[in-house]
């Protein structure tokens, strides 16, 4: 199959003197909103005690644990800012992202603590349910580094319980295991609780010597007998018992390593489980990625900094979608499913790091006479018509005939409307092609790289409408919401203001209205606020993107459970007819 | 030689960002077009200077009319 990927179609040109110089002003744009990014980063890494506090009690901190886990380049982080239910510390108090431990991707995920010993905090259930998530997806072996003092139990009604509560990852972790995806665990500090389950549901529990698992804690064990009340009386009883009870916590090594062997190891510095969890990552299942490569890994022949320039972070301006992915993928190569039909969006592969991988993306800008061809008026990259919504049908399909993994761009105003667009059937075939993702199982990843608006999002491999999205990147041009927010004030206010208009009423207070709903559009959307509400699992540097879809490909490809011969594929031998 | 410079949509001209007798360079905005709620920007096809300037802001354009011509 050498003749189909070893030298595919050029894509793309270099920058032109012209455009590198009128875009200056947008590269320093994208860069602020950058700026501001990295601000929020800072602020969730160093929330609680600094890590010189943590350090002379003898830790390290997950960020230094991390580090030395994972190799260098290869860390790729999801869901640092995720924080959906408000925490003032900024965060849900886990760390996790991809990267490669003993020359092997796998997912790994660390309780911050720095923060309440690690306590479980509001909305960290539902990140772990997005790291056991991807870990399932990609089939990744999941790394934890468990540290976990238990439940911040003034807020213990906004994650104990419910059906995506703190106790769901435990069924996720025995999920996982059945699916034959391995948890490995290094165990520090105190795990009372919640945190003894967290650290008692993995595979294989690598102990520190200082760490301790159990049911309950020290303080539960000493002081559970509710009475109704506290009154002062009660208060120095509590006092005179806490400073009489002299015992180890349950569950320390001597009960876990000694007696009930749940600790496979224990070992006496921090650093040794680290190195201990790199020995057994670098023996898990994965295939040699010559296995599945089609091509040797090449960079992109333009620099991926070229996107500061190619994308603009206005979001009226169109721009050439082929030179965005000429810097992205493999020696700036793709093959084009379809080129010409359904011209508003690009379906093709491509190479990263040498792997075969399906793109789809949205193109931008005026689309040609005559197109939609079901209407009198003209078409624009952006949007989604017919023939668009047919040709992801069939590529979507045709990859998981492949078993290619998708990487779906997302720069997208929405679906054609109008009655025109009714009659071109655009509702049945965008459901269509949810349906189409949902039954094509393979992993998808989705970079909204700049609009993420209407159904479209859903329907072009959003996290919203599909189990095989493993994670959702955006960039310093990502906005996501319903629709633009003037159109959403148009559509609250229009008969208001008629109303008000009939009645001779001013209009000013409605047109106040109007303006305050599109503000608050706009300030919903923004990077920082779409990644902590969880609408995108991390916010990515545009030099930094590349890095994660090669991530990506590598992870999907390490040890998938499904596989199609190179020379069974038919997707290429389509395209080439 | 002079040379057209074409509406390549049409649209309203939202901006134009030179006036007769400027120089401009290859790749240079020069008109902006807004169509379809999105903004289409013209670029000057090689270095030259503007001749004449044939739309105003706020005019509706048709696809191939000439907005400009660029003396090269």
């Amino acid at each position: 199959m050498r003749r189909y990927f070893e030298k595919m179609d050029d894509l793309g040109r270099e920058l032109r003197a012209g455009e590198i110089k009128r875009t200056d002003d947008n590269v320093a744009a994208l860069k602020e909103v950058e700026k501001e990014v990295d601000a929020a980063v800072e602020r969730v890494k160093t929330t609680g005690f600094s890590t010189e506090k943590i350090n002379e009690r003898g830790q390290m901190t997950v960020w230094q644990r991390i580090e030395y886990l994972v190799e260098p380049g290869t860390w790729c982080p999801l869901h640092t800012l995720y924080n959906p239910l408000d925490n003032p510390e900024d965060t849900t108090n886990v760390i996790d992202g991809i990267g490669k431990i003993g020359g092997k991707w796998a997912v790994v995920i660390g309780f911050d603590n720095k923060v309440f010993a690690g306590a479980w905090m509001p909305g960290q259930p539902d990140n772990i349910l997005r790291v056991t998530h991807v870990s399932r997806r990609l089939n990744l072996p999941l790394v934890w580094l468990v540290n976990c003092s238990g439940a911040k139990l003034p807020d213990q009604e906004k994650f104990y319980a419910n059906r995506r509560g703190a106790g769901t990852p435990f069924y996720r972790h025995a999920e996982l295991e059945q699916l034959g995806i391995p948890i490995l665990a290094g165990i520090y500090g105190t795990n009372p609780a919640g945190g003894g389950y967290q650290g008692i549901s993995p595979t294989i529990l690598f102990a520190h010597k200082n760490c301790n698992i159990a049911v309950g804690g020290a303080g539960i064990v000493s002081g559970m007998a509710p009475k109704g009340h506290f009154d002062v009386e009660t208060a120095k009883g509590l006092i005179d018992k806490a400073k009489e009870f002299k015992d180890e916590p349950p569950g320390t090594v001597k009960t876990h390593y000694d007696e009930t062997g749940f600790f496979r190891y224990v070992f006496d510095e921090e650093t040794e489980v680290l190195d201990a969890l790199k020995e057994y990552m670098s023996e898990m299942p994965a295939y040699h990625p010559r296995f599945f490569r089609v091509a040797e890994p090449k960079p992109p022949r333009y620099p991926v900094d070229d996107l500061y320039r190619v994308v603009p972070l206005e979001p009226k301006r169109v721009y050439d979608f082929e030179q965005v992915l000429a810097r992205l993928v493999d020696d700036s190569e793709h093959t084009e499913f379809r080129p010409g039909y359904g011209p508003e969006v690009y379906t093709g592969l491509c190479k990263i790091d040498g792997f075969l991988v399906g793109v789809i993306g949205n193109r931008q800008g005026y689309l040609g006479k005559g197109y939609p061809e079901y209407a009198d008026y003209p078409g624009i990259g952006g949007k989604l018509y017919r023939q668009g919504l047919i040709k992801m049908n069939e590529f979507v399909t045709l990859c998981g005939r492949d078993r290619l993994p998708i990487v779906w761009i997302q720069d997208t105003s929405g679906i054609d409307v109008g009655e025109a667009a009714e009659k071109a059937e655009l509702l049945g075939l965008g459901q269509g092609l949810i349906y189409s993702i949902q039954q094509t199982d393979v992993p998808m990843l989705c970079l909204v790289l700049r609009k993420a608006s209407a159904a479209a999002h859903y329907l072009m491999g959003g996290p919203p409408a599909n189990r095989h999205n493993a994670f959702t990147l955006g960039t310093a041009a990502s906005e996501v919401y319903v629709m633009h927010g003037e159109t959403a004030a148009v559509a609250t206010y229009v008969r208001r203001l008629i109303k008000e208009d009939a009645a001779g009423r001013p209009l000013e207070p409605v047109v106040e209205q109007m303006n305050e709903l599109a503000q608050q559009y706009h300030d919903h959307s923004r990077p920082v606020y779409c990644a902590r509400y969880g609408m995108l699992d991390e916010v990515v540097k545009m030099s930094e993107l590349r890095n994660y879809l090669v991530a990506f490909a590598g992870a999907v490809y390490q040890n998938p459970t499904s596989i199609c011969p190179q020379n069974h594929m038919v997707l290429p031998r389509l395209i080439k007819g | 030689m002079d040379q057209d410079m074409l509406a390549p949509l049409a649209g309203h001209v939202l901006s134009i960002k030179c006036a007769v007798g400027d120089t401009v360079e290859e790749d240079a905005e020069v008109v902006v077009i807004e169509a379809l709620k999105m903004e289409t920007p013209v670029f000057a096809p090689c270095d030259g200077t503007v001749k004449e300037i044939r739309v105003k802001e706020g005019d509706h354009v048709e696809e191939d009319d000439v907005l400009l011509v660029l003396g090269t």
